[in-house]
Formats: structure tokens, sequence, C-alpha cells
């Protein structure tokens, strides 16, 4: 106990004289220069999500003469639960959680699968198809050949355009040839020879081992996923009810039609007069941005571990 | 000697069945060769296993024939059940020619799959011949166009063929005997198992190149390919030919390179930043700086817009607080607006991108080792020496990988930021590449110029990857490392 005591003591000590000699005045100045400048910027970067979320919580007839600036007033929620009215909004929703999950899931599997099939030397041609998979990522078609070839394959207006183009994702696959590559050979070999074959050598000692990487592919993918909005747009033109979440937003942005015109009518629980009356296309338009954010946030504490290993391992080429 | 021969002409043999059945898997997804376009009304752009996949896609065509009674559903469903019999027979052969690489019981197993593959898909292919005879008997003609398919002609041949071969390899394989187990060779399991993924990347990224053909014809949606739209290097020669499309691309690539440019030029910036950021001595701060400029990175570019609409926008933060101040009367929509458009995208990009991008010099910075401020502590140095002699030294490799990169993607803005932003008051200084190529080919709903995008974006592509293997060269002479 006194020995922790005096260690400490001697800790706070010893940082006390790193700190505390030869502060000349330009290295002061330095300081605060450089910590005004980080939180200044800090706040430039965060002030945009509270101000939204100051936006959609207080009265919403400030709201629209915008008179809301650095702090909420008469707070309150209606204008969440009048999301249930916003027509199409649902389906958006389901669209969007239903290709993140599916999305996610497949390419993280395919990955770790296609990963460890790789890293085996006696495949056939092994050399020639890793070459295969992997020089994709350096050229692309165009954006108007992929669309002719999506059309022809039938993925327009068609949920599985979300997902299955996604499966096959060739970095992806680096990273885990890379990560699996530095699992000690010999698990593998011993377990050859109890007899595993190969699946069963992925499902019992690859994909547990391997759990950091899939971790780190399965966060960046399902971002991928939540936030494209684009595919929807060109690929969903004939079927509004498979548009993603921020597909939709971006609409509800550029509309110019009233908001009776975008409540669904009937179904809700609050009647239409009321309704119009607390909401205004504004308050609509940021609530939901709110809700389209919300996700992002949640997982973000999860995904920031994560980040270094990712953009590391991204330095690391097949 | 006489069995080896017999093994090698058996191999021989079995390699013809084998790239027979890949050539008829090929068939299979291309629009041009459909055996079932057996009128006009089926679509031309899709495949034999687009409709075999959904019916409704077959039936999409047809919806006015069948309710003007031109055509009978019974016709379309009869259709259909040829293209599944097709498809399942084609199935077969593949999974067959796929067991063939394993162990002598698996090989004739295999061989003779090849052969009952055949057998399920030929009575579908000639399923055509009534469902044709039903549809040219239609009351329609000048509609419905009845038009016997080359592609049946194209299927026959590769079935017979599969079935001939089939038939040969069946008989001419060794018997198995008792000991043989359905056994495959390690290798070819593994080449079996990643097949599906070797096929699927085939299907979406080498495949779309196929589409480069847009660029040698006169097309327009809904039409086909056929030789009398084909018009050879007619938009290639257009795009520089006619002024508008040359003043286009001009103020395209004005703004494209510009933007880049913009980028590249301050690409020190992330850079800097982690040097900076290193100085912090409280690292609680630090941390906190980290984790917040990180989070505008995962969020899309329609929030971001949703951000620049709540803060810029008539009754914007922006707005309400300068006429609180009485700085000004009337508000306006800084959003509508095309000055300094070219600083506002790089500002916004800065904003979204220059934490996260700080991330990769951070890590940089605490590889560095320590002993080197140690020793220069002890000579003498300064910060501020410390940083310039040590830290950006040690930086600089990671930092010119990435500018090599970013030069090499001189090209590629991507289109999502700029789509985004787009509107009637920009539309002219904002439009990169990437949103031309889109506007020109998909933009305007289903008028668009599909050749001219094509032709646009395929000199795109091949200047973006000739800049890449440049950018590479370039790195492997001056770091002796390549960087793809």
């Amino acid at each position: 106990m006194a020995k922790q005591v005096i260690s400490k003591r001697n800790s706070k000590r010893s940082r006390k004289r790193k700190h505390g000699f030869k502060r000349s005045k330009g290295d002061i100045a330095f300081n605060i220069l450089n910590y005004t400048f980080f939180i200044v910027f800090t706040l430039i970067c965060i002030f945009p999500f509270y101000y939204l979320l100051i936006n959609t919580i207080s009265d919403n007839n400030l709201v629209r003469t915008g008179q809301i600036n650095f702090y909420p007033v008469g707070i309150h929620l209606n204008n969440y639960k009048a999301l249930i009215n916003v027509s199409n909004l649902g389906t958006s929703v389901l669209v969007s959680v239903g290709r993140t999950v599916l999305g996610t899931s497949t390419m993280v599997a395919a990955s770790a699968f296609v990963g460890y099939l790789v890293t085996k030397k006696n495949m056939w041609g092994r050399k020639y198809i890793y070459r295969f998979l992997i020089i994709t990522m350096y050229f692309n078609a165009g954006l108007i050949p992929w669309y002719l070839n999506m059309s022809m394959l039938g993925l327009t207006n068609n949920f599985w355009a979300y997902v299955i183009p996604g499966i096959v994702a060739p970095f992806n696959i680096i990273l885990v040839k890379t990560f699996i590559e530095s699992i000690p050979a010999e698990l593998e070999e011993s377990a050859f020879v109890d007899g595993a074959g190969y699946f069963t050598i992925f499902r019992k000692i690859i994909w547990p081992l391997s759990k950091p990487i899939l971790a780190t592919i399965a966060i960046f993918g399902a971002v991928g996923h939540w936030n494209s909005f684009t595919d929807s747009m060109i690929l969903m033109s004939g079927k509004p009810e498979l548009y993603t979440l921020q597909y939709r937003l971006y609409i509800y942005l550029n509309s110019t039609s009233n908001l009776s015109a975008l409540m669904g009518s009937g179904g809700g629980t609050i009647s239409q007069s009321v309704m119009e009356a607390a909401l205004n296309m504004r308050t609509i338009r940021l609530t939901v941005a709110m809700v389209t954010i919300v996700p992002i946030l949640l997982v973000y504490p999860f995904m920031q571990r994560y980040f270094e290993k990712g953009i590391m391992l991204g330095a690391v080429k097949g | 000697m006489e069995k080896i021969g017999q093994a090698k002409d058996t191999n021989k043999l079995l390699n013809i069945s084998r790239i027979l059945a890949i050539m008829i898997l090929i068939a299979l997804v291309l629009p041009s060769i459909n055996p079932i376009r057996i009128s006009s009304l089926v679509g031309k752009d899709s495949a034999l296993l687009t409709m075999s996949v959904s019916y409704p896609s077959l039936k999409e065509g047809f919806i006015r024939a069948l309710n003007r009674d031109w055509v009978q559903e019974s016709t379309l469903i009869l259709m259909y059940i040829s293209s599944v019999l097709i498809v399942l027979g084609i199935l077969i052969i593949t999974v067959g020619c796929l067991m063939t690489l394993g162990e002598r019981r698996l090989k004739k197993l295999g061989a003779k799959l090849m052969l009952a593959g055949p057998a399920v898909g030929l009575p579908g292919l000639l399923m055509i011949l009534p469902a044709f005879n039903r549809i040219s008997q239609t009351s329609n003609p000048g509609r419905v166009q009845p038009d016997f398919p080359l592609g049946f002609y194209i299927f026959l041949g590769l079935f017979v063929a599969n079935f001939v071969f089939g038939l040969i390899n069946t008989i001419r394989l060794p018997k198995p005997t008792e000991d043989d187990h359905y056994e495959i060779e390690a290798k070819y399991q593994l080449l079996i198992m990643i097949l599906p993924f070797v096929i699927l990347t085939f299907m979406f990224a080498y495949l779309p190149l196929w589409g480069w053909r847009y660029a040698f014809f006169d097309y327009k949606p809904g039409l086909g390919l056929s030789m009398e739209n084909f018009s050879g290097f007619k938009w290639f020669t257009y795009l520089f030919k006619n002024p508008a499309t040359r003043h286009d691309i001009v103020r395209v690539l004005k703004n494209t390179l510009a933007m880049s440019g913009i980028g590249i030029a301050t690409s020190w910036l992330p850079m800097v930043f982690a040097i900076f950021l290193a100085e912090l001595r409280a690292s609680r701060v630090s941390r906190l700086v980290q984790t917040f400029t990180t989070i505008p990175n995962f969020i899309s570019w329609v929030l971001v817009y949703t951000f620049a609409f709540a803060l810029f926008s008539t009754e914007g933060f922006v707005n309400s607080v300068l006429t609180n101040m009485g700085l000004i009367s009337s508000s306006t929509n800084y959003l509508m607006s095309s000055e300094n458009i070219w600083l506002k995208m790089w500002a916004w990009g800065t904003w979204k991108g220059l934490g996260w991008s700080a991330i990769i010099y951070i890590a940089g910075i605490s590889g560095i080792d320590q002993q080197l401020y140690e020793a220069a502590t002890i000579d003498g140095a300064g910060r501020f020496r410390k940083m310039w002699n040590i830290t950006v030294p040690g930086l600089i490799p990671t930092f010119s990988v990435l500018l090599l990169l970013s030069i090499a993607g001189i090209l590629s803005n991507g289109m999502d930021q700029y789509f985004v932003f787009n509107n009637s008051a920009n539309k002219d200084t904002i439009e990169v590449l990437d949103l031309y190529v889109y506007n020109l080919g998909l933009g305007s709903g289903g008028s668009g110029n599909i050749p001219l995008a094509t032709v646009v974006g395929m000199f795109k592509s091949v200047i973006s990857v000739t800049l890449l293997f440049g950018a590479n060269r370039i790195s492997k002479w001056v770091r002796g490392e390549t960087i793809v």
C-alpha cells in the first residue's frame, strides 16, 4: 500500500518535471493556439449534429422561423411520433435495415471463406484465381455498362440488387487473407491430420480465430450499406417501395410538395389538423435525418477501436 | 501403353465435354441469343437466366397483349416452363461437369449427369416450337411480331453436342470398382468451393465490360442491339466533333481537375493535423478530438447535405444568427449559388474527411521510435525542430503513397457529393466527370444518350487505369516498392 503511494507520488513528480521545465513563452502560446484550433474544429464537427437534434425537439413554430440556434426551447417529441404517418418511411427503414443485415452478413461470410480458400496453396490454379478476384479493385467498366449489366441480369427494381453484387469484396478478401496467414499453420495442420475437411477447419478453427478482422470488415460494410443511396436511385426507379432510407431522405429534402401530400392519410393516432398545426416540412426533414443518423451514432463507439486496425491493414497489399 | 493412350483420349473427350458445358453456361446469360424470344414483346435486354428466375420479367412486355387477347396466358406459361427446363438442364450439366473433376466413381456419375442434363433441357427447348406456333396465330401480328429466334438453333446445337459427348464419355469411362468411393482430389475440391465466388466476380466485375459494346451502337432502351443500329465509331468522333458536347467535356474536365487539384494541393492537411494533435499534451483531450472529428466520415453525403440545408438555407442557422445580430436584413439561400462552389465542395469534403484521414498518420506517429525523440532532446532540439526533423520525415513515405494514389484517382471524384449539392444555380460548375456520365446517360428519365455516356465512361476507365499503373511505376522507380 505504502509502496503504491510512493510510486504514485514519484510518478506525479516526474510528470510534473516533464512538463514543468523549459516552458518558454513561445511554447505556451503555441499550446494555446493548438488547443484552440482543435477545440474549435471539434465543435465545428459536432455542431451540425447538435443543431439537428435541438431543432427536432423544440417548439415547431420557433423552428420554422429559424429561432432555435443554440439551445432547445419547449422540448417535445411530437415530431418523432408523427413520423409514423410519413408515407413510405416505414418501408424505407425496412429496406435499409434489410439490406444492411443481409448484405453485411453475406459479405462477411464470403470474405472469410474466400480469404481462407486463397491461402490454400494446393488449390488448382490458385494464383490465377486470386488475381482474377483481386484485380477487379483497380478497374471498373463505368456507370452505364454497370447499369446495363444489372438490368440484363434482372437486378433492377429487385431487392437483391442491394445484396448480391456486394458479396465478393476483393479488398476485404485481402484483409482476411492477410489475417489468416498470421494464424499459426500448426493449428490447421493438426486438425487436418485428425481428419477434418476444409469446411470443418474453416468453421471450427479459422472462423473463430479471425473474429477481430471479421468484426472490422463487418462494421465498414454495414456503414457502407446503410449510407449508400445512388444504387437505390439508379436501379430502383420503377419501384419506390424499394428505396433506401437515405434516398428517401434525399427525396424529402428536394420535394416541393406540402406537408399533407407527404403524410399518408389515416392510420395515425393524431388527427390531420392537429398534426399540421404542429409540424412543418422543415422539422419533418430534420427529424427523418436524425432517425437516419442514430444507427451510425449507436454503433460508433463499438466501431472506434477497429479504426486503426482497419486502416493500417489497408496499407497491406495482396 | 495402349491403356495410357486410351486414358489420354478419354481425357481429351472429357475436356471437350467440359468446354461445351462452359459454352452453354455462358449462352445462358447472353440476352442476344435468348431462345425464347419468339416475339418482339419478349424483353430484349434480359437473358434466359433472368426470365427463368422470374415469371414477371417474362410477362412484363406482354401485359398489353394479354389484355387485348392477342396472346393467351397459357402460351406464356408454356414459354416459362420451357425456360425453366432449359435452365434446369444446364444446371445439371454444370454439376456433372464439376463432378468429372473427381475420382473414378464421381467421374462416372458426372458423365451420366452431363448426359441427363440435355435430356431434361432438350424437351424444354422443343416446347418453344408449339409456343411459337401459337404465337404466330396471333390476331395482331403487327404488334406481337412473331420471329423465330436464332438462339433456338444455338441452344439446340449445344444441347445435342453436350448429349453426344456425354454419351461417349459415359460409355468410355471405366467402370468404378467396389473400392472406389465418391472422392475428389483436394486441389479440385478447393477449386469447386471457390467457383461460386469466381462466377459472382465474373458477373459483376467482368461482365459489365461486355457492356462497352453499347458505345458502338445507336442504342435506345428496350430496342436491343442489332446490325441495323451498329454505328461504328460514330459516338467517338461525335464526342470531339459536336461543339456542344466538346464544350461540355471541357467544362466538366475543368471542374473535375480543379476540385481534385484543390484536394491534392491540400492533401498535406491530415498529416499536419495528426502532427499537431500529437502535440496536445492532455491525452484525454486528444482522444476526444479524435473521436468527434472522425464521426462525420461515417455519415452519408445525403446527411451532409441535410446539415448544409439546416445551416445554410433560407431559414437556416447562418441566416437567422446574422439576422438576429442585425447584420443582414433579408435571408439568402447560400446553397442556391455557384459562388466559390469548388472551395465549398472542398470545405465539405475536408469537414467530412479530415479527422478520418489523419488516423493513418496518427498511427504512423505512434510507430516512430521514441529513442529518436529522446536523443534529439538531449542534443537540445526544441519542439518544432523535433516535429520537422523526426516526425515529418517519418510520415513522408505514407504521405507519398497516398499522394500518388490521389493523383491516380484524379478523374474519379465519385458522384455522391456533387449529386446531392447539385442544383439549378450551380450545375455548371459542380458537374464532375462521374456526375456528367450519370446525367448524360441516366439522368434525364430514360431519354439519356447511353452510347455517348458509355464512350465517356470508357475514356475515364482507361485513363484511370493508365494513371494508376503509371503511379505504380513511379513508386517502384523512386521507392523500390509498388503501391498496388
